[in-house]
C-alpha cells in the first residue's frame, strides 16, 4: 500500500510563500533591468518582499520537523551554497542595495538580480518537482507540477507586489500598471499549464477534479483565483480597488492550489 | 515515505522518524539470519543466497501450476523485470494487486529531469511575459542599433 507523507499546513504554507518569494524577486529583477526609472518602486517592493518570505520559509520547515531542535543536526554539515540559502543571500544583498550608500551601484544590483532570479525560479518550482518524484500517481503522472508551481509562484508574487504598491503608493503609479500587465500574462500561462497538467494526468487527477476537494479546486482556484481576477483586470481599466481585489483573489487561489494538491491525497 | 512504490517506509510514532526493514543487518552479520525468517512458523519467509532461492521458488511455482493454481507467479524475482529485480521477492498465488503490490513499480526519481526542464520552459514563458510588460516603450535607448 502506498503511504502518504503526512504533510500538513506548514508544508502547504512553505510551498505558497516560497512561490511568492521567488516570484516577487523575479518580478523585481525584471523591473530593475528593463523597466527603467518608472518601475523602480516595483524593484524595491519585490526585493524587499522576498527577504522576509524566504526567512519565513525556513522557519516553516523547521517548525514542520515536529522536533524543531533537530534543525541543529543540519548545522553539523553547514552548507551555504544550497539554492534556498543562496536565494536568501541574493534577496538580502539586493534589498540592501536599494538603499542609501549603495544606490549609485544600481548597475551591479541589476546584474545580481539577474543571477538571483534563477534561484528565485528554483525556489518557486522545485517544490512541484519534489512532489513529482514520489510514488503517488496524482503527484507524479502530470509532468507539469513544477511548471505549474512556477507559473503560480510568478502570478502570486506579482499579485503580492501589485497589492503592496496599490496600498502604499498614492496617485498614479506607472509601475503598478506594469506589474498588473505582467501578472495577466502569468495568469494566462498558469491557466494553460493547468489545463495541460489535468489533460496529462487524466484519471489520476481525480483527487482534485472530483470528490471532496473538487469545489475548492474548481471554485476557489480556477474560478475565483484565476478566471475572475483576469476578467476584473481586463474590465477594470486600471481602477485601483478592482486591481487590488484581483490581486487578493490571485493570492487566495495560489494558496488553494498548494492546499488541494498537498492535502487531497492525504486523508 | 511517499516515494516508496511499495509503501514500505513508515513513520515510527515512538522515535518520530521514518523507518524501514534493514534485513536485520546486525543479526545477519552475526550468522543469525533475519528474525522474521527465523520466527515464521510455516517457513514461508526464507533467507539465503538469492539465486538459490529463485531456483527453489521457480520449481515451487511449477508444482503449484500443476496443482491448478494457474496464476501462481514470482514477484520481483526476474532481474530483467521491474527495478532490476528485488532482493526480497515473493511467490504469489494471484495477480500482484490482490496483495496490494503494484503491477509495475517505478523509481520515484524518474521524473526529475523532464519535470525540471518543463519548469524551465514555464520560467522562460513567464519571463517573456514580464519582459513584454516591463519593457520601457516609446523611449529609444540608443544602444539597440549600435
Amino acid at each position: 500500500m502506498l503511504k502518504t507523507p503526512d504533510w500538513g499546513m506548514m508544508i502547504v504554507l512553505y510551498f505558497f510563500f516560497g512561490g511568492i518569494a521567488g516570484g516577487a524577486y523575479f518580478t523585481a529583477a525584471i523591473a530593475d533591468n528593463v523597466g527603467g526609472p518608472r518601475s523602480s518602486r516595483v524593484a524595491l517592493v519585490g526585493y524587499l518582499l522576498s527577504l522576509p518570505l524566504v526567512a519565513l520559509c525556513g522557519l516553516l520547515l523547521i517548525a514542520d520537523l515536529g522536533v524543531p531542535t533537530r534543525f541543529l543536526n543540519m548545522m553539523r554539515t553547514l552548507k551555504f551554497w544550497d539554492p534556498m540559502s543562496l536565494f536568501g543571500l541574493f534577496s538580502f544583498v539586493s534589498s540592501v542595495m536599494c538603499f542609501g550608500p549603495f544606490e549609485h551601484m544600481a548597475r551591479l544590483r541589476r546584474r545580481i538580480g539577474l543571477i538571483g532570479m534563477l534561484f528565485g525560479f528554483f525556489l518557486a518550482s522545485y517544490t512541484g518537482v519534489l512532489l513529482s518524484a514520489t510514488a503517488q500517481p496524482f503527484w507524479s503522472e502530470g509532468r507539469l507540477m513544477g511548471a505549474l508551481f512556477l507559473a503560480s509562484g510568478a502570478s502570486t508574487g506579482m499579485a503580492a507586489v501589485s497589492l503592496i504598491l496599490a496600498l502604499t503608493g498614492g496617485g498614479s503609479n506607472p509601475g503598478l500598471a506594469k506589474v498588473k500587465h505582467a501578472d495577466r500574462y502569468s495568469m494566462i500561462i498558469e491557466l494553460v499549464v493547468l489545463a495541460l497538467f489535468l489533460a496529462l494526468l487524466g484519471s489520476a487527477a481525480r483527487p482534485i477534479v472530483s470528490g471532496h476537494f473538487a469545489p475548492l479546486f474548481w471554485g476557489g482556484l480556477v474560478a475565483l483565483g484565476l478566471v475572475v481576477p483576469l476578467v476584473l483586470d481586463f474590465v477594470g481599466h486600471g481602477r485601483k480597488a478592482l486591481g487590488a481585489l484581483a490581486a487578493v483573489l490571485v493570492l487566495v487561489g495560489g494558496f488553494i492550489l498548494r492546499y488541494v494538491i498537498v492535502m487531497s491525497i492525504q486523508s | 515515505m511517499s516515494s516508496c512504490p511499495f509503501g514500505v517506509v513508515s513513520f515510527n510514532e515512538h522515535t518520530g522518524t521514518a523507518r524501514k526493514c534493514t534485513f536485520c543487518n546486525d543479526r545477519i552479520h552475526n550468522g543469525l539470519g533475519p528474525a522474521c525468517a527465523k520466527a515464521c512458523p510455516t517457513e514461508s519467509i526464507q533467507f539465503g543466497f538469492r539465486d538459490e532461492l529463485v531456483a527453489k521458488a521457480g520449481k515451487r511455482v511449477e508444482t503449484l501450476k500443476a496443482m491448478g493454481f494457474k496464476d501462481a507467479q514470482l514477484y520481483g524475482a526476474d532481474q530483467k523485470g521491474f527495478l532490476g529485480g528485488l532482493n526480497a521477492f515473493f511467490l504469489l498465488l494471484a495477480k500482484p494487486s490482490t496483495y496490494n503490490l503494484p503491477e509495475n513499480p517505478k523509481v520515484p526519481q524518474r521524473n526529475v529531469v523532464v519535470d525540471s526542464l518543463l519548469s524551465i520552459g514555464s520560467a522562460v514563458l513567464v519571463g517573456l511575459g514580464a519582459l513584454l510588460a516591463f519593457r520601457d516603450r516609446g523611449r529609444g535607448d540608443g544602444g539597440g542599433h549600435a
